[in-house]
């Protein structure tokens, strides 16, 4: 869900002036990329195009974001291949081995992150079937053609670098302030609402926490809009961290006992107080007073699981071709590593495959208008430029659509048109290669279905599963990272959170309900561990050890006795004992409640 | 006398003076933006980015001129 500002856009034909700015840009900087392609003679001008198609994001921020890493992502690939053509050049089933497990590799580190960093991942791995693949019965042209993608890749990125710079530019940074200030006041809403204990209440915060989690990529985005982004970065990312302690302050609030609620309502103001100042900090560029990063959370074991099974399907498909011992089946294979690999960014890859088998022949029709009936035999570059026009820009509109699957959809025709036209100088009009290459692509889509059919990729139960696991197991070793602030792993905690829920967590109301006690539990076992340490040196250490003790037992009756003792020795209510007499207190129902005595909490 | 332009190889590649032209100015500028920062570069013009993008092409200029 995206939170939207009050003001009504500006629309022509029923479609923001945005979109339609966006789309041009998107025109304009295809055409661009081609012609210098064109101009410098470059062996891959396809891939240049290919490359504005593939960086077609809203906002400059996001198009430099996602190009650094198109361009890191190539040069690993690029060495990648040269490393398994270098081992295995006698030997081709072997390359086709090294190349699934290195996909594999590829797919495991895109599942540990997250955004373009994904993205960059997963490209590491099929540029190798994009250059080794291909080449894999000339060795000697990997290197070449390693090059040339390269080349390619770097016009691509100027040529969308410049226009975005140039015609209309638009910011990722104010809308992400107006963003967090919106999220800001829901949160602010939360906090005097919550004093009853609704369901609804509950599908309010999750909703608040995913949100604000998944703000996470763009933020880094911002850090390369201007020579002030990695400020203002900084500081988004200090409010988005500081959003989620606000958040969870809120939440405990209506669970103290009266004596304890003067402590809940004191840190929710001084949680809310930062975000001001960290609000303050993004608005106007400067450092915040604490910059806290925003850690993810990793599931090492459905990452491992996701690219043996991501390895699997390349393997499948690899045997299938050296079985059918077709003549052009290189290209195909490095289609069907394309598709694994960006399916493994999304949620469902096997929807995103399907998405694919069905959107090939939509696109091929497409591309196949444009040149055997538009263009048709045509040399000239304006008449490329013109024909591609409404492709381009139709694509494009509706890449920028707020629906997933339109949106997917326009990105999936605004690359495979470009795959299909392949662009050159001259243009061989070739009806034979063009439908050669569309069936190529159809059976790749296909193959990979049914690989995907035959291993279905990891199920949502299992994610959910491994998630909750991941929770409890962290609970009960009671440790969190060397060096993270508890700010920190509340919101890699929420990051868990809002991969559960993107795993179908919100139908499996028990796991849910589980899954926050365990947020819960982790949270003020860290809270006042965190308040304890500030005795250690003091007359008071060895209460404080006694709680720690009990904290690691998770011993909630030791809790409220060693609770009792300190509120005893306050001098006065807003005092640092009373302040962990309180923590403790909350602590020990939280504990309390995650055993199961507690049961009006299973339903939260 | 005509300027030389170095030449970079990469593995027996040859790429020509002004991508490696490029890349310099790039690091150039990557180390001036905490200095951008600090003078408040990008408050200064209503269109920051094609500010940052002359920024850009004057020391790629200066760079193809003095080295």
């Amino acid at each position: 869900m995206v939170a939207t500002t009050a003001e009504q856009p500006f629309t022509v034909a029923k479609i923001p002036v945005s979109s339609w700015s966006f789309a041009i840009r998107v025109w304009l900087a295809t055409i661009l990329a081609l012609f210098v392609s064109f101009w410098l003679q470059l062996e891959a001008p396809t891939t240049s195009a290919l490359t504005v198609a593939i960086l077609a994001e809203p906002t400059r921020g996001q198009t430099l974001d996602k190009a650094a890493f198109r361009l890191l992502a190539t040069v690993i690939g690029v060495t990648a291949s040269i490393a398994i053509t270098g081992v295995f050049s006698q030997a081709r089933d072997l390359i086709l081995a090294a190349f699934a497990v290195w996909l594999g590799i590829c797919v495991f580190a895109a599942k540990l992150l997250d955004g373009y960093r994904a993205y960059a991942a997963v490209l590491s791995g099929y540029t190798v079937g994009l250059i080794a693949v291909q080449q894999i019965d000339h060795p000697q042209h990997v290197f070449e053609s390693g090059m040339a993608r390269g080349a390619a890749i770097t016009v691509g990125i100027l040529s969308i670098a410049v226009v975005n710079t140039l015609i209309f530019p638009s910011d990722r940074q104010p809308g992400m302030l107006a963003q967090l200030a919106t999220i800001h006041r829901r949160v602010r809403e939360y906090a005097s609402a919550a004093s009853h204990r609704e369901p609804a209440n509950s599908a309010a915060f999750l909703t608040l926490l995913r949100e604000i989690v998944a703000l996470r990529p763009a933020i880094a985005s911002v850090a390369l809009e201007s020579s002030s982004g990695s400020v203002r970065s900084a500081a988004a990312r200090s409010a988005a961290v500081a959003l989620v302690a606000e958040l969870q302050a809120a939440r405990f609030k209506d669970d103290l006992e009266k004596e304890a609620s003067g402590w809940a309502a004191r840190e929710l103001q001084r949680r809310d107080a930062e975000v001001r100042q960290d609000l303050a900090a993004l608005r106007s560029a400067r450092w915040p007073l604490r910059v806290w990063r925003a850690p993810l959370h990793r599931s090492y074991r459905t990452a491992a699981e996701s690219g043996i099974r991501a390895a699997a399907w390349v393997a499948i498909a690899s045997m299938f071709y050296i079985w059918a011992g077709w003549p052009a089946a290189s290209f195909s294979l490095s289609f069907v590593a394309l598709v694994t690999g960006l399916g493994a960014t999304t949620p469902n890859p096997r929807g995103f495959t399907a998405i694919g088998l069905v959107g090939t022949p939509v696109a091929a029709v497409l591309a196949g208008i444009l040149e055997f009936i538009v263009l048709n035999g045509a040399d000239a570059f304006p008449l490329l430029a013109v024909g591609l026009a409404p492709f381009a820009i139709g694509a494009a509109l509706l890449l920028s659509s707020r629906n997933f699957l339109w949106s997917g959809f326009g990105r999936f025709n605004l690359t495979l048109i470009m795959v299909l036209l392949a662009p050159s100088n001259p243009q061989t009009y070739n009806p034979q290669n063009f439908l050669v290459t569309t069936l190529l692509l159809v059976v790749a889509a296909a193959l990979l279905l049914a690989a995907q059919t035959l291993i279905p990729p990891v199920s949502d139960e299992k994610r959910r599963m491994q998630l909750l696991a991941d929770a409890r197991g962290e609970l009960l070793k009671h440790g969190h990272a060397k060096g993270e602030a508890l700010e920190e792993a509340m919101f890699r905690d929420a990051s868990r959170i809002e991969q559960f829920l993107a795993a179908g967590g919100a139908q499996d109301g028990r796991a849910l309900a589980e899954m926050l006690s365990w947020f819960d539990q982790s949270t003020t076992l860290r809270l006042c561990d965190a308040k304890l340490m500030e005795f250690t040196d003091g007359p008071l250490a060895s209460l404080a050890d006694e709680a720690r003790a009990a904290i690691v037992a998770r011993d909630a009756s030791t809790l409220r006795a060693v609770a009792s003792r300190f509120r005893e020795l306050a001098p006065q209510t807003d005092s640092m004992e009373a302040d962990v007499a309180a923590c403790l207190v909350l602590t020990s129902d939280i504990v309390d409640a995650g055993r199961g005595d507690d049961p009006s909490r299973k339903t939260a | 006398m005509s300027h030389t332009f170095p030449e970079l190889v990469i593995g027996g590649v040859l790429l020509a003076p002004f991508v490696t032209y490029l890349a310099m100015a790039l690091v150039v500028i990557i180390v001036l933006r905490p200095l951008l920062h600090v003078v408040g570069f990008a408050k200064m013009f209503s269109h920051a980015p094609i500010a940052e993008l002359s920024l850009y092409v004057t020391v790629l200029g200066l760079l193809m001129l003095l080295f």
